[in-house]
């Protein structure tokens, strides 16, 4: 079978479609003593999809001009503190940054 | 012995040409009301290759030149027939719908990589220098932190404005032929589109003369062309699950995520 | 068995996985069963649990050498 119409440089495509891919959906280890893991790895995960909206929106607000200078000062303190925050509870779980997404099948990842 | 499912089909007829599935083993239709799904019965396959994922999407596609089909994902197993026929019934108004909608309908997959890295290079370097003459020296490490994320994301909103451009032009092109798509933007810094477009089948022709003449004009893109594909891409059923024991979370992300607009790339 | 890779065939394979593991008609629920040996089985998030060794074998499946993790 070959659904391949047409294609320019297959090696370039190639690269990109592992990266987006990994050619299979992520997994879980079912394995009891990691399935803590898996629970940490979710609820981080959850925590770090907020932490970027959040760091996102200040962006945003910044960018157009609504915030204050010492708004900016303080919202930078906040989103530094909650960087940080999240970097310990990495390591306090051994987990690395590539580890904190999800898989939402056709929704792509979450992160 | 387990059940295989391939495909949903607008017919509760018998099939009339012997096509194999996995392993080998034939497959056939188990009607339901107007509609059917087609299976294959045999053992557990013990280790799974790359031969049974193109067996099972080959069968697929054999049923495609006959029937509408609903594809139906791969490893997909019932214990037994009334288990086939309980699903069948819960889920028959959603596969009629689909089954409709998609009658006479191909999906083509369109990928187009462009020179993200150095568009990417070229906006930094643009930054920084505008960068370069303000005084960072006094700013508190609140301020720095902030400043820091903010030229952070001026470069990324940049990038992804380009890129918008660029695929607002070239999908301009495709979409003349099609009926739906689905267009996935910038899922890494080259792979600037990612896109799955559903074309009637008699105009399959024009659609892929519009890529080619896209495809030849001058520039730095690469594009990749795949299909014609079963509707893996546009069949929509959402459904409450039949069972409590797990809350289908996907379609509660995919509710907030429509009503908020708060997918990570849609915010800028 | 022994068959022969072109660099265009592990791009349809690449298309063909994208497809037909989690899109298309997936149904979750009771019905579907898992498999007791290779352990498939569906979660609420759609994630697919699997042995290590069928999950390996299916990576190593269409290269030769081991598949990059994606970004």
């Amino acid at each position: 079978m070959d659904k391949i119409i047409d294609i320019d440089s297959t090696d370039e495509f190639i690269e990109e479609i592992e990266k987006i891919q990994g050619a299979l959906p992520k997994r879980i280890d079912a394995n009891p003593k990691n399935v803590e893991k898996g629970l940490s790895k979710l609820v981080l995960t959850l925590i770090e999809l907020i932490r970027k909206l959040l760091e996102k929106q200040a962006m945003r607000r910044i960018d157009v001009g609504s915030l204050s200078e010492e708004e900016i000062e303080r919202v930078g303190e906040t989103l530094m503190k909650l960087e940080n925050k999240m970097q310990e509870l990495k390591v306090i779980f051994g987990l690395k940054d590539e580890e904190l997404n999800l898989n939402l099948g056709p929704l792509g990842d979450l992160l | 012995m387990k059940i295989s499912a391939y495909a949903v089909i607008d017919s509760n007829s018998k099939i009339s040409d012997s096509i194999n599935g996995l392993e080998g083993i034939g497959i056939y239709n188990i009607p339901y009301r107007d509609i059917g799904i087609v299976v294959s019965e045999g053992e557990q396959i013990q280790d799974i290759t790359r031969e049974h994922i193109l067996k099972h999407e080959e069968a697929v596609e054999k049923l495609m030149e006959s029937f509408t089909v609903l594809p139906v994902s791969f490893l997909t197993l019932f214990k037994k027939k009334d288990d086939v026929l309980l699903m069948m019934q819960e889920y028959y108004s959603y596969f009629r719908e689909n089954l409709d909608r998609l009658r006479n309908k191909v999906e083509f997959g369109i990928k187009i990589i462009w020179p993200g890295e150095t568009i990417k290079n070229r906006i930094i370097e643009a930054s920084k220098k505008l960068n370069a003459n303000v005084a960072i020296a006094d700013n508190t490490p609140g301020k720095s932190f902030a400043m820091q994320k903010l030229e952070k994301y001026k470069i990324d909103k940049e990038f992804a404005e380009e890129a918008d451009r660029c695929i607002a032009l070239l999908d301009d092109f495709f979409s003349r032929f099609v009926t739906e798509k689905k267009l996935e933007k910038l899922r890494s810094d080259n792979l600037l589109l990612n896109a799955y477009y559903l074309v009637e089948k008699e105009k399959q022709g024009d659609f892929k003369e519009a890529f080619q003449r896209t495809r030849s004009t001058p520039g730095d893109l690469k594009f990749l062309l795949s299909g014609p594909w079963p509707p893996y891409n546009f069949i929509s059923l959402t459904k409450k699950p039949s069972s409590l024991d797990y809350l289908n979370t996907k379609d509660v992300f995919t509710k907030l995520v429509n009503n908020l607009d708060l997918t990570e790339k849609n915010i800028i | 068995m022994e068959y022969v890779t072109t660099k265009s065939k592990d791009v349809t394979l690449l298309e063909v996985l994208d497809r037909v593991l989690d899109k298309g008609v997936v149904i979750s629920g009771d019905l579907v069963i898992s498999l007791a040996e290779i352990d498939l089985i569906y979660v609420g998030l759609k994630v697919l649990i699997s042995s290590v060794e069928s999950m390996e074998r299916l990576r190593g499946a269409p290269f030769a050498s081991p598949m990059q993790e994606p970004k």
